[in-house]
């Protein structure tokens, strides 16, 4: 009963939710053809069609559901194993391992990624000289092209980049679903500021070598990426670590603790992005007057972003994604997407309707691209 | 040099959490101007810097005499910077760490030109993990040279976090900092980890 109360709110009729589609159908059409509608291929028209099927149906039910996380996880969830999938098969079709030569970087083909750029600032700032070795403009994840994808989602997601635009969070999102209730209940509330000090480590020490130590040491995704030819002592301990980071934060603590702790407790982008929620226009508010101080967001989001103190005062911390899990799990609806400068409460319809619209397109168009190429390439392997 | 600045600049966030509220006060009390607590702030450093220096020389020396083999240069500070690094790692995770500083001592004397300069002192030589941690490396240095450099990298990067201390009373997010500052040295404690299992390992292959 409870659940069919808490989206009906947001629900809307097949009509309605169909009409708030159709620019979402047009757009996600462009993009995903490139404009120029190309059928000869049949497995390639196939991969098109379930891809464009899938994002256009999720965003759908969206409307008509009312619901947000379960839908977005969805498409997060397929956007990370699809780009882990690309990016494997990309490297073993140029390189024949998913390991990279000393040549490869003195050549520049390692693609780019957006954790590299909390370690990009302070050298480029005072060296001019950017520290990943990889393409700026040409070939497959260009630096610029990353750079600007995340600036613009930074500035209009703010930290909702993490839960809709980051093509390494559904991994952990995943994982924390697997499980109904978290084995693991209470975390120190220290443990969320850790990023920043990862943040504070990285960008000092990149700055003092010129080298992005983020992804030579830590970083748990190479796991399941690229990763350095094993050759010494040295590339072993890496290896260690990111196996084990990966194995710890991303699978292990996120399906017993149901939250996404890689994304709290590592990502120094989480960090960097996390300042970005000053900035953005969208946000998740509680509107005092309905909430009944049932604390049940806190339990259920997955990083870290409401306290009971922040419920208390009716106000969401800066670590917000705007997952939207909150929003569907508030019985009383009192939890809601807002627009900065609008008081909570009002405007519920018109200020989800908008954060949706611009979300979604932009996980949509990112997430389209390796999900198409994965199809197309798991096609041509079975036909 | 890198990892001894890391070093400082995390642990140097901690230690002024912890001995912060001691010497704030001092530095502060009165009705002191700009220039007289840059002057008391400057002599707490410079006598920091002296102490480093005398440290620094005092570690490159026995250490001479105790890491004379190259085998032995490799394996025993290995195995220390893992077992400070432990240590740094407990030091700053610990629930039970409770804001004491050895600075409190300090409150005994009733010299207000003395306070800044035995500050300095009681700072520099309250052995902390992390103090320990940049006394084996200073003492497995090949040269004197190479041991006051990381002790000066340590030096900087812990100052740095008490020049602000005048203006601590209008830092609104201490609590915050503080947090990060303890997480911060606890991730040096493991790069140290690192550093020391990677000595030791290269110290076996190489015997």
């Amino acid at each position: 009963m409870d659940n069919v109360l808490k989206s009906a709110e947001m629900r809307k009729s097949v009509g309605k939710s169909l009409l708030y589609t159709l620019p979402m159908f047009l757009i996600t059409f462009i993009f995903m053809t490139g404009g120029k509608p190309n059928f000869s291929d049949p497995s390639a028209t196939l991969a098109l069609v379930i891809t464009f099927g899938l994002v256009n149906i999720l965003y759908f039910m969206m409307h008509f559901t009312g619901r947000t996380d379960r839908y977005r996880a969805v498409l997060f969830i397929i956007f990370a194993l699809s780009l882990s999938f690309t990016l494997i098969r990309n490297m073993l079709e140029m390189r024949h391992s998913m390991s990279f030569s000393q040549a490869d970087l003195l050549e520049c083909k390692i693609p780019f990624c957006h954790l590299v750029i909390p370690m990009m600032i302070l050298p480029a700032a005072f060296t001019k000289s950017i520290i990943f070795p990889g393409s700026i403009i040409n070939g497959f994840a260009s630096i610029s092209s990353m750079v600007v994808l995340w600036l613009v989602a930074t500035i209009v997601l703010g930290r909702g980049f993490c839960s809709w635009g980051c093509f390494y969070g559904g991994w952990d999102d995943g994982f924390s679903r697997i499980k109904k209730r978290p084995v693991l209940r209470k975390i120190n509330d220290l443990w969320r500021w850790m990023p920043f000090a990862v943040l504070l480590m990285v960008a000092l020490t990149a700055a003092m070598t010129l080298m992005p130590t983020y992804c030579s040491w830590i970083c748990p995704f190479k796991a399941v990426t690229e990763f350095e030819q094993i050759t010494s002592v040295e590339s072993v301990a890496k290896a260690g670590v990111f196996l084990s980071l990966f194995g710890g934060l991303v699978v292990v603590l996120p399906v017993i603790t149901r939250k996404r702790t890689q994304c709290s407790f590592l990502c120094p982008m989480g960090a960097l992005n996390t300042l970005s929620n000053k900035v953005t226009p969208f946000t998740v508010k509680i509107d005092k007057k309905v909430c009944t101080e049932c604390f049940k967001c806190v339990d259920i989001c997955p990083l870290f972003a409401i306290s009971r103190e922040d419920v208390k005062k009716g106000d969401i911390s800066l670590f917000c994604s705007k997952c939207g899990k909150c929003v569907d799990g508030c019985s009383k609806k009192a939890i809601h997407f807002g627009i900065k400068g609008i008081p909570a409460g009002s405007m519920k319809n018109f200020s989800r309707n908008l954060f949706l619209f611009v979300s979604f397109l932009f996980l949509a168009v990112f997430s389209s691209g390796p999900i198409m190429n994965t199809l197309h390439n798991l096609f041509k392997l079975i036909f | 040099m890198t990892d001894s600045l890391i070093l400082g600049l995390s642990s140097g966030s901690a230690c002024l959490a912890t001995c912060g509220m001691v010497m704030f006060p001092y530095l502060m009390s009165g009705s002191a101007g700009v220039k007289r607590i840059a002057l008391d702030l400057s002599l707490f450093l410079l006598t920091r810097f002296i102490v480093y220096f005398l440290l620094a020389t005092a570690a490159w020396y026995f250490g001479q005499g105790l890491f004379s083999n190259q085998i032995v240069r490799n394996i025993v500070p290995g195995i220390l910077y893992v077992v400070f690094a432990v240590l740094l790692v407990w030091y700053s995770l610990s629930k039970s760490r409770k804001p004491d500083c050895p600075a409190k001592i300090v409150k005994t004397v009733n010299n207000r030109r003395l306070v800044p300069v035995l500050l300095g002192v009681v700072n520099s030589l309250g052995f902390c993990p992390a103090l320990l941690l940049i006394l084996t490396k200073g003492a497995t240095q090949l040269t004197l040279v190479q041991s006051y450099l990381a002790f000066l990298a340590f030096f900087i990067g812990s100052s740095l976090w008490f020049l602000p201390l005048p203006l601590a009373g209008r830092v609104k997010k201490k609590e915050v900092l503080k947090n990060i500052g303890i997480l911060a040295t606890g991730l040096a404690g493991i790069i140290f980890m690192i550093k020391g299992l990677t000595n030791i390992i290269g110290g076996i292959i190489n015997g």
